[in-house]
């Protein structure tokens, strides 16, 4: 069992050597079409033209691109990505700094989805072949419609400027000092053992995680729906109900173990789409993690950290597809004799 | 006959059609309906709320943005923007992907991998990710917008027509016209292209709705079609950074985001039900 998922591992990482290869490779294309002077942006503006093409020697920049790309490569590998123009920070450390933030968000927001979805999955199935089925059918379409920003729109104007329940700007209130323990506010404030400042946390923490968690249901409640459908015709499900096996034990016991699966594949790529969703998420809360920094730095032009920021979104991403197929693997008994 | 008839008697496409109909009418005649021009400032009556509520002027019957601009007109013109982005982006993305989909499932082999390659690197970005660092590349305004999303979403169409391509390759109406001697080319755009038709038409629905909320979002981060033409995301924008001032200026364009977005949903939904023939066929069964 360790085995067989050691060995799903290492191949999954292995074949996501040449696609991270290839996504490293268009991001350089990408901003190296740009019409910017990377060396000029990353000198004081008082600097001479002869020491910005000493920086552009140093940088690199006056070789062939091919050769460029592997000295981009290399500084990626370990990290270096160059200094904020606008911030005058180191790229990476930048990334470092709000990369906790944004894992927050995404697994508050996943736990939500997962909630709702799983939830809302056996709730249309429930509803099925009565007068609630085309309801629920029209409402998950509709639902499947609306995007993780407009959630938080929703959500915002709602909550947050209607009826004024809950905060919805920023991580805590001004007059808290944010510990700095781990860099995960949740736990920071948890170890250092302020409630109230945790409480602040979750509360700014629970507009943004639901309008995410909101997005990336419905489509996990209709699969769930339909694979419990398809369980139901197989022919175990007749003999649970001879033996005088209640519904719900039917249900819980059996159907659900097999009609997760799919379920759990589909969670997996929804958990990808969701944690590049916390993007817009955090811009519209202004959430202070790696969206709102790259946003900023989309604005402004600033390379060092739209390299970092998009290298780790696609680097995340793909982790959360491994770590889910090795989930499968885990929940698979077929898989798992092989 | 009968598609159309079966499209007329579905509720989803009825709704989904009248909704967009809304979005299309105030797009096409939007210089007759705006009550004025939508970037014509009046700095002495800004972030005015709706007509009806206390402090409204019956000159800006949904209020004024930050720069004193009427929001209603700028509603509609935004339907303007919108609607252009929704349609042409669709169309590109439709006919990139769909033009590699049919390559790739009909000729197999080599050209099926590599395609299939070039699709799973390209997905392996997050779409808001990859369209951010396009804009950057590219530079704001419509035609930049309409670029990058045709960029991005090329794929969604690769590789759901891909796997139909495959299963319509195998009928044997394809090989019986390859027997009577059809060419390649005549063979897909005559016998394999009007077996994914029904399919392809349903994905640019969905899609349109998928260009509509990315122009919004890339309007809203400020990397979209510019200052000088209106778009629902800049509305929001303007709207979340005076939203204590403000909170009409943020209702209205989400409406019409939600307006559109599910219009096209239901509609993308309601073909896929009344044009599949599998589904049909069990149905009727």
């Amino acid at each position: 069992m360790v085995a067989t998922l050691l060995q799903l591992l290492a191949r999954r990482l292995v074949v996501s050597i040449p696609i991270l290869l290839l996504v490293c490779a268009l991001l350089f294309a990408i901003l190296r079409v740009l019409p910017v002077d990377i060396a000029a942006m990353s000198m004081p503006p008082t600097a001479t033209i002869a020491e910005i093409e000493a920086k552009r020697r140093e940088m690199g920049l006056d070789q062939p691109l091919p050769q460029q790309f592997l000295i981009w490569l290399e500084d990626a590998a370990h990290g270096r990505f160059g200094r904020s123009i606008q911030l005058r920070r180191d790229a990476g450390s930048l990334v470092a700094d709000t990369l906790p933030a944004t894992i927050e968000l995404a697994v508050a927001a996943m736990v939500i989805a997962t909630v709702l979805g799983l939830g809302g999955g056996l709730l249309l199935f429930h509803v099925r072949g009565t007068k609630l089925e085309i309801v629920g059918e029209v409402a998950s379409t509709v639902l499947l419609s609306i995007p993780e920003f407009l959630w938080a729109l929703f959500l915002l104007f709602i909550f947050g400027v209607a009826l004024h329940l809950l905060p919805f700007t920023g991580r805590l209130p001004p007059e808290f000092v944010r510990p700095n323990v781990t860099g995960f506010l949740l736990l920071d404030t948890f170890l250092v053992w302020r409630p109230d400042m945790f409480w602040a946390a979750v509360k700014h923490m629970i507009l943004p995680a639901c309008a995410l968690g909101l997005a990336f249901s419905p489509a996990i409640m209709r699969v769930l729906r339909s694979s419990l459908l398809d369980v139901y015709q197989e022919d175990f499900i007749a003999q649970l109900r001879l033996r005088g096996l209640s519904e719900g034990r039917i249900l819980i016991g059996h159907a659900l173990k097999n009609a997760i699966l799919p379920t759990l594949t589909l969670m997996g790529v929804q958990f990808g789409f969701l944690f590049s969703g916390t993007l817009l998420v955090e811009v519209i809360y202004s959430y202070p993690g790696m969206g709102n920094l790259m946003v900023d730095a989309v604005r402004n032009a600033d390379l060092p950290i739209i390299q970092a920021v998009g290298l780790t979104y696609c680097i995340v991403v793909l982790l959360i597809t491994i770590v889910v197929d090795c989930l499968y693997l885990v929940l698979n008994p077929k898989l798992r004799a092989r | 006959m009968g598609t159309l008839n079966r499209c007329l008697r579905s509720g989803r496409v009825m709704v989904g059609l009248g909704m967009i109909l809304i979005v299309l009418v105030c797009a096409l005649f939007a210089p007759f309906l705006a009550p004025s021009d939508p970037n014509e400032q009046d700095l002495l009556s800004i972030l005015l709320p709706p007509a009806w509520m206390a402090g409204g002027d019956s000159a800006f019957p949904l209020g004024t943005d930050s720069l004193g601009r009427d929001e209603l007109s700028r509603l509609i013109y935004g339907a303007r923007t919108a609607m252009t982005v929704a349609v042409v982006a669709s169309l590109g993305a439709m006919a990139i992907g769909s033009i590699l989909a049919h390559l790739a499932g009909y000729f197999g082999g080599v050209v099926d991998w590599i395609i299939g390659r070039v699709v799973d690197v390209w997905m392996s970005f997050p779409p808001v990710i990859l369209s951010l660092i396009l804009m950057v590349g590219l530079g704001t305004g419509l035609d930049k917008v309409i670029l990058a999303i045709i960029l991005v979403d090329w794929t969604r169409f690769c590789r759901v027509l891909r796997s139909e391509v495959l299963v319509v390759r195998q009928r044997d109406y394809v090989a019986a016209a390859r027997l009577i001697g059809f060419s390649h080319w005549r063979t897909i755009t005559r016998e394999v292209f009007p077996a994914t038709l029904p399919l392809l038409i349903t994905l640019v629905s969905l899609e349109m709705g998928i260009a509509v909320v990315v122009e919004a979002i890339l309007s809203f981060v400020g990397l979209g079609v510019g200052a000088n033409q209106p778009a629902w995301g800049q509305m929001i924008a303007d709207a979340r950074q005076h939203i204590y001032d403000s909170a009409g200026g943020l209702f209205f364009p989400i409406l019409a985001i939600f307006l559109a977005v599910t219009g096209f949903n239901l509609l993308g939904d309601g073909l896929r039900r009344t044009l599949d023939v599998r589904l049909i066929n069990a149905r009727e069964q």
